[in-house]
């Protein structure tokens, strides 16, 4: 953990991870007996026992899968993931997850024959890449690419902009990718631009892989090396500032993580789906290591590889240190979006207080957004957050946890933000239902 | 999914850098011994019988008021320590022990507890409750007049008083050597100037206390007292005798930069600091009391939200 250091009249700075030269290989974990897909979604549970009768239904406990099917409850469904084994569905159960949204958990017996039952649906329409196979087929792949943007037709897509940093501290993934890939992530950018008819695109990293991504021809940019520049919400702000000038905030730009981009090429380019998330996991003494896990494998095993060995009151977190979730159990699985697994020891943990804000202002010294959160978190904690919308700017808030980094108070200031803009939206959108 | 292990479940950030509220008291306290310990060793055991009284006293009250009003018992963060000390170090050795005990009351209960605890005060406690008492038994803290048994080796004259009364030529006699030494009368912990000055430096550095409020506090006397001086040098003293005398250094570094009472963004400090710097020569200069500081900082505690308002534009909102 970085502590503030004992001279702090500068700013408090939290510097991403730079990937090391002598970066050793990533470990792969081996495949393991279970794997478990969280699906984010709901399907009234009282379908699942209604089986055939229900023709929306796609899957059933008992049914076989293959590797990279499709794994989704309805066949109008948006979100899906892909099954990175073959196997039988052992169980299917829905659960609430942060902040009220509704999973549905699907749970594999691997067959162990993952390698020769492979699903085909891919394999048919990838000579004929178009935006429309894309979501229907690699929404699921490692980094979780979101083509629905292209589709939004109030806000056109104007620039495609490729993460080669990572958002969070400690993770090293995407660089990774930049490092030892970078011509696969041209070729991703290739791909993308030719099926979006977007010329414009744009590859983010860090300082110290300029060189390397500036080789690959393509458009690059820098971010420094201090959180949050990362952020995609700043990158879009001060690094693409100078590109459409004005309408930077009205025109749609698409993200993807280098990861993402280069598993969409690969796909493309082979018709088979590479199903295996790089993550950075960083154990309890702080050592951290690159491995490659099949999606949907529950962390237990990866903990199991490390001999790490969890204890009551250790907090194991997916994704960063500063905007990751910690989960309630090991069996939760790894997932396209999960570039960190951190296990933290009971006694690492700082505890939350409820004193009060005592004015220091440090939270607002480093606020990315500019937010007054002295005054902001006064209005939070009583409740109010109608008025530190209007009065606080609580939706300028990128959400990078910096404030409650810093608090001198210790007050979980970015639980209270993210409750308090939770709170609104779904009161806003269940006015909206009403009316 | 039935395992029975229990981790930790909680929101993110998982990582804090460390800082809390008792050991930023705990700097500002080591800070201020720098000042406090020259001074008991200049007026002797009734000096350290004040601060300690002070001290406890303030602690006592928060606790009763814990008590009384149910809540957590907060005094673990030091503050109460805190505020104790800040009103041990202006107080003159003499004080008698109930003038210390209801200045701690003032300071505890009247001015943080009641606006709802630490945060929440408006005006910085300490400086309110010296007000107050300098307002009621302005005898007690009449310098000469209490510090008149003691035997100095210098003028023991209170240094605001000699340049209020006779002018500047007055005070052109105490070498501004001495007066940083601490060879002046004044409060326990408000004389010495090398410790508050290097007290001040560390909490700055260390980033406890907000250097650009000290440092414009400062700049404020400075410049002020100069405009004074130039435009009459026989009526008044240069800067150098106002930074150094009365409550100005301690003010600066301890007293105004108290967190709940001061602004937090970059330009509204350096107006706090300025305007409190700037009151403080005019109340000395032409208003009728002896000192400005305290008078100064309640002023700009004032005004503080006001000025606070002055700062960037929130992400996404104008230009
Ligand atoms: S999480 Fe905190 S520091 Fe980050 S943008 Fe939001 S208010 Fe500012
Ligand atoms: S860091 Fe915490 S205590 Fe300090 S001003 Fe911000 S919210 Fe208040």
């Amino acid at each position: 953990m970085i502590k503030r250091s004992f001279f702090g009249l500068v700013k408090p700075k939290l510097q991403y991870e730079i990937i090391d030269e002598a970066q050793a290989e990533p470990v792969s974990i081996k495949t393991s007996k279970q794997i478990m897909l969280y699906i984010d979604q709901s399907v009234d549970p009282s379908l699942e026992n209604a089986g055939e009768n229900a023709g929306n239904v796609l899957l059933k406990t008992g049914d076989q899968v293959k590797t990279g099917q499709k794994i989704a409850m309805t066949d109008d469904a948006a979100d899906y993931l892909l099954s990175s084994q073959s196997g039988q569905i052992s169980k299917i159960s829905t659960f609430v997850g942060i902040m009220g949204k509704n999973y549905t958990s699907v749970t594999i017996d691997v067959d162990g024959e993952s390698s020769q039952n492979v699903d085909e649906g891919f394999k048919n329409v990838c000579q004929a890449p178009s935006l429309e196979n894309a979501r229907e087929f690699l929404t699921g792949l490692p980094g979780q690419p979101d083509f629905n943007v292209f589709f939004d037709s109030e806000k056109p897509v104007k620039a495609i902009v490729v993460l080669g940093v990572d958002d969070d501290l400690l993770s090293t993934t995407n660089q990774y990718f930049v490092k030892n890939n970078i011509i696969a992530i041209k070729t991703g950018v290739d791909l993308l631009c030719k099926i979006t008819g977007i010329s414009n695109a744009i590859l983010i990293v860090p300082q110290h892989l300029e060189q390397v991504a500036g080789s690959s021809g393509a458009v690059v940019k820098t971010v420094d090396s201090e959180y949050p520049s990362a952020h995609p919400e700043l990158i879009m702000r001060h690094i693409l500032a100078s590109e459409d000038g004005e309408s930077k905030s009205k025109s749609g730009i698409a993200f993807f993580s280098a990861e993402a981009v280069c598993a969409i090429g690969a796909a493309y380019n082979t018709g088979k789906l590479f199903l295996e998330k790089l993550v950075t996991f960083v154990s309890k003494d702080g050592n951290k290591q690159l491995v490659s896990v099949p999606i949907g494998t529950p962390l237990q095993d990866i903990l199991n590889e490390f001999n790490e060995t969890l204890n009551d009151g250790d907090r194991v977190i997916l994704g960063g240190p500063m905007q990751g979730i910690s989960v309630f159990s090991a069996d939760y699985p790894v997932l396209p979006d999960t570039d960190t697994i951190i296990i933290q020891d009971k006694n690492q943990i700082t505890e939350r207080s409820d004193i009060a804000c005592i004015n220091c202002g440090e939270c607002v010294r480093v606020c990315p957004a500019n937010i007054q959160v002295n005054q902001l978190i006064r209005f939070l904690e009583a409740g109010q957050y109608e008025e530190a919308a209007d009065q606080n700017d609580l939706f300028s808030c990128i959400e990078c946890g910096f404030c409650s980094y810093v608090c001198e108070s210790r007050i979980p200031v970015f639980q209270h933000i993210k409750l308090a803009k939770h709170t609104l939206e779904s009161m806003k959108a269940a006015e909206e239902s009403n009316a | 999914m039935h395992s029975t292990l229990k981790l930790t479940v909680s929101h993110a950030p998982f990582w804090h850098n460390g800082s809390s509220i008792s050991s930023k008291s705990r700097n500002i306290l080591l800070a201020s011994l720098l000042a406090v310990i020259p001074g008991c060793y200049q007026y002797g055991s009734a000096a350290v019988g004040v601060v300690t009284l002070s001290i406890a006293s303030a602690i006592l009250w928060e606790l009763l008021i814990n008590f009384i009003s149910r809540r957590p018992i907060s005094v673990g963060d030091g503050n109460a320590a805190l505020i104790g000390m800040m009103f041990a170090m202006m107080l003159p050795a003499t004080t008698p022990w109930w003038a210390v005990v209801t200045g701690t009351f003032f300071a505890v209960v009247i001015g943080k507890e009641i606006f709802g605890g630490i945060g929440a005060n408006p005006f910085n406690p300490a400086v309110l409750a010296m007000t107050i008492l300098m307002l009621s038994w302005g005898d007690l803290f009449d310098f000469n007049a209490a510090l008149l048994n003691y035997q100095f080796d210098f003028n023991s004259v209170y240094p605001l008083v000699l340049s209020k009364s006779f002018g500047a030529p007055a005070v052109e006699s105490l070498p501004l050597m001495d007066l940083l030494q601490g060879k002046q009368i004044g409060g326990i912990g408000s004389t010495f100037g090398i410790g508050l000055i290097l007290g001040g430096v560390y909490l700055m550095l260390r980033g406890v206390i907000r250097w650009e409020i000290s440092i414009s506090f400062l700049a404020g006397i400075f410049a002020a007292a100069l405009c004074f001086n130039i435009l009459n040098p026989e009526l008044y003293a240069g800067p150098g005798f106002h930074l150094l005398t009365g409550y100005t250094l301690i003010g600066a570094f301890f007293l105004a930069t108290e967190d709940s009472s001061s602004p937090v963004n970059f330009i509204p400090m350096l107006i706090y600091g300025l305007l409190g710097g700037a009151l403080t020569v005019l109340i000395r200069n032409i208003g009728t009391h002896i000192d400005g500081v305290l008078y100064a900082i309640l002023i700009i505690n004032l005004v503080n939200p006001i000025v606070d308002k002055i700062r960037p534009k929130a992400l996404g909102k104008g230009v």
